[in-house]
């Protein structure tokens, strides 16, 4: 990216100028397409399923409160303390809905552009590729973090309807505090959300690659439940810590006493190194191409 | 990827022209990828070639430091990694049986619990505080499995049934902390979980049976550590080498690792993270979280309270010598002595079945043990697990092997073959 950065400066003689009208050009184009993107149908359909979910976990648990240990995770917690389907939430929505929306939303970015030929509008304003590509990132890095907290609100609320609140007994057996058991909540919101951002560093890379934006996010999805399946395979544990997948789920870690980040930073370490590689391929794809469409 | 430079689009301060251009562009993923990918290589490498000196030692004075080891305190992560080559099926029913039995169903049940790290790779967060003060907390993923001990108390909570165990240790049983030689008698419970329990198992083997030296220093949990290489002398082992990593300065063992002589490790239990600091009176209180299905278990003198302690989760293993026999009972034997040390026991009959499976050992005539044995019988019988030779049907995982005779007598060690059958007579 320093070197795209380096390439613009060299033909604009004021530098700090220069850079304070990127970072405005950055902001602008960054609020431009977090309005293209919140604004469509499509991402608050898809934010709307996100939200139904807990709901629906929250009813089923409240009216079948079957064997223990059966079902979706911390399924014996959820009965005792509402906080925990926020987790239980997260943990059924990670695996699948959540990745299968950013998915859609990463796919599409440039390659959704691309097929309805508003691309090259876009590039047409003095914008430059570089930050319409960083753009789009953060754009849907901040649409995990709203099908994140999607998720997590109504799980909240359900299970604060549902079942009772109150003291929140930790998978280690300590019991903390509601106040300290929400922060502890937003922090594995957190979390989850960044889980994802390896994922839309794909998702972008993908997009780069095709005109077609249902190729792109069908791919980017298909990705997802590939990478999911070969971490189940035993003969492939020598590759499997090295699946962006392959720790989403640590985030349970950081609900026992003391917090145990191993796993945790892991993943995040992971999902920086997945966003390093796959973003600067997106940046050198995107910023070499043709743009026909 | 089409570079041609034939780049239509012409931005303000960047023209995208030439193919050059773009085949330096793509060098720089390539780049990203090959320094993450030596970052990744070359740090475990570096950390592991970096071995402390430290003064020479002798072997007995390493091995009398580390079971004189006066640390009473310690809390850290251990990781632990068995490869015990059984059948996964095998240990899901052996932790069906035995967890059946210890407690009546709960989930809870250590014994029943402990039985899941006879396989793949788990993390325990691990606290002691003197003999009488200890709790170990199964990290597993979306759920945790804790086990406290403090004084007389016993608890056993695990979180995905919210189920708990509670023992009152008899209180002249809480102040016996693991000395190998008190576990001998013990049936098994699980393995041994910390490299503290592990090492004092192989470092008590008589010294006619073992060959033990120092070999090198190592960096453990970013602790400076001597290792220990264990050996049998007895040929007939099938383990190969016990490497033991204990502490420079107190004598703690951080790391074992066992290997088989078929070359891989069979068992790696070290600190990731250690620190000898008293660990918070707090950690080892215990209260039963809300809604909790407790199960009082009494006063636990068999192998529950056992697994309660610290000790206890050390007790039988199968890669030990010298306990090797699962489900023993009152008609069991011992043959042989030091690494090949051979368990023999009677299969029960249930009903007029014909001779249940190796798990099957432990189940007692209830119904609910009788239903779920049907698992290891038919497994036997299908030959999934056992391969006939000579003398009975022979049941082999990378270090332990079962031989089961034709009259239902089952002879298992952490030995070859030969040694099985001249255990059991066969000619």
């Amino acid at each position: 990216m320093s070197q795209a950065e380096a390439g613009v400066l060299t033909v604009v003689p004021q530098l700090p100028q220069r850079r304070t009208q990127t970072t405005v050009g950055f902001l602008a184009l960054f609020r431009s397409e977090l309005t293209l993107t919140f604004r469509r149908a499509r991402t608050i359909a898809l934010l709307g399923i996100l939200a139904a979910l807990p709901v629906l976990i929250g009813v089923v648990v409240k009216v079948e409160t079957g064997g223990p240990g059966e079902g979706p995770a911390f399924i014996a917690q959820v009965s005792q303390n509402g906080l925990f389907l926020v987790f239980t939430a997260l943990a059924v929505a990670l695996p699948v809905f959540l990745p299968m929306t950013v998915g859609v939303v990463a796919g599409d970015s440039i390659a959704g552009e691309a097929s309805t030929g508003t691309l090259r509008y876009l590039l047409v304003a003095p914008a430059g590729r570089t930050r319409l590509l960083a753009a789009k990132f953060t754009a849907a890095l901040a649409f995990c973090l709203a099908a994140t907290l999607a998720v997590a609100l109504t799980a909240l609320l359900t299970g604060a309807a549902l079942f009772p609140l109150g003291q929140v007994t930790l998978l280690s057996g300590d019991t903390i505090g509601l106040a300290a058991a929400l922060l502890r909540a937003l922090l594995v919101a957190g979390v989850v959300a960044a889980s994802l951002a390896g994922l839309v560093a794909i998702g972008l890379f993908v997009s780069t690659l095709t005109g077609s934006g249902i190729a792109a996010m069908a791919t980017t999805v298909g990705l997802v439940l590939l990478v999911q399946i070969l971490d189940t395979f035993p003969q492939l544990h020598a590759i499997q810590p090295f699946l962006f997948t392959h720790q989403w789920l640590s985030f349970s870690d950081l609900l026992r006493q003391p917090m145990h980040w191993d796993n945790v930073l892991q993943n995040l370490g992971l999902q920086a190194l997945y966003v390093a590689v796959f973003g600067s391929a997106a940046w050198a794809r995107f910023t070499s191409r043709d743009i026909t469409a | 990827m089409p570079t041609e430079g034939l780049d239509v689009m012409v931005e303000q301060g960047a023209p995208y022209r030439s193919g050059r251009r773009s085949a330096i562009r793509v060098l720089v993923p390539v780049g990203v990828v090959a320094v993450a990918a030596t970052g990744i290589g070359l740090v475990p490498a570096l950390a592991s070639d970096s071995a402390p000196s430290l003064p020479s030692v002798t072997a007995a004075q390493l091995v009398a430091r580390t079971l004189g080891s006066n640390v009473q305190a310690l809390s850290g992560t251990v990781k632990l990694t068995t490869d015990l080559g059984v059948p996964t099926q095998l240990l899901g029913t052996a932790r069906g049986l035995v967890g059946g039995r210890g407690a009546g169903g709960n989930s809870a049940d250590p014994q029943g619990k402990l039985t899941e790290l006879l396989g793949g790779e788990h993390t325990l967060q691990v606290a002691v505080d003197g003999p009488d003060r200890q709790r170990v907390g199964l990290v597993d993923q979306l759920s945790g499995y804790e086990v406290v001990h403090n004084g007389n108390q016993v608890w056993a909570w695990d979180s995905a049934s919210n189920q708990a165990v509670h023992l009152t240790a008899p209180q002249h049983g809480t102040g016996q902390h693991s000395t190998g030689r008190a576990e001998q008698a013990k049936p098994l419970t699980g393995v041994p979980t910390t490299p503290q329990e592990a090492a004092q198992q192989f470092l008590t083997q008589s010294a006619n049976t073992t060959s033990i030296t120092v070999d090198g220093t190592a960096s453990v949990a970013g602790q400076k550590a001597y290792q220990l290489s264990v050996k049998p002398k007895q040929s007939g082992s099938t383990i190969a080498e016990v490497r033991i990593s204990v502490d420079a300065d107190n004598g703690v063992p951080l790391a074992v690792v066992v290997k088989s002589t078929g070359g891989s490790t069979v068992l790696d239990t070290h600190f990731s993270s250690v620190s000898f600091a008293k660990p918070d009176a707090k950690t080892f209180q215990f209260t039963v979280p809300k809604g909790a299905k407790v199960k009082e278990s009494g006063t636990g003198t068999g192998m529950g309270a056992e697994a309660g302690t610290h000790s206890g989760v050390n007790a039988a293993h199968g890669a030990k010598p010298g306990s090797a026999a699962p489900g023993q009972q009152d008609d069991s034997n011992v043959i042989g002595e030091g690494w090949t040390t051979v368990f023999s026991t009677k299969l029960p009959t249930v009903g007029d079945q014909a001779p249940a499976g190796l798990a099957a050992g432990t189940a007692k005539g209830r119904s609910s043990g009788a239903h779920s044995m049907g698992l290891p019988l038919n497994l036997l019988q299908s030959r999934a697990l056992g391969k006939p030779v000579n003398g009975g049907t022979l049941i082999s995982t990378k270090v332990l092997n079962v031989l089961i005779t034709p009259d239902g007598r089952v002879f298992a060690g952490a030995v070859t073959l030969p040694v099985l059958q001249s255990a059991a007579g066969v000619k």
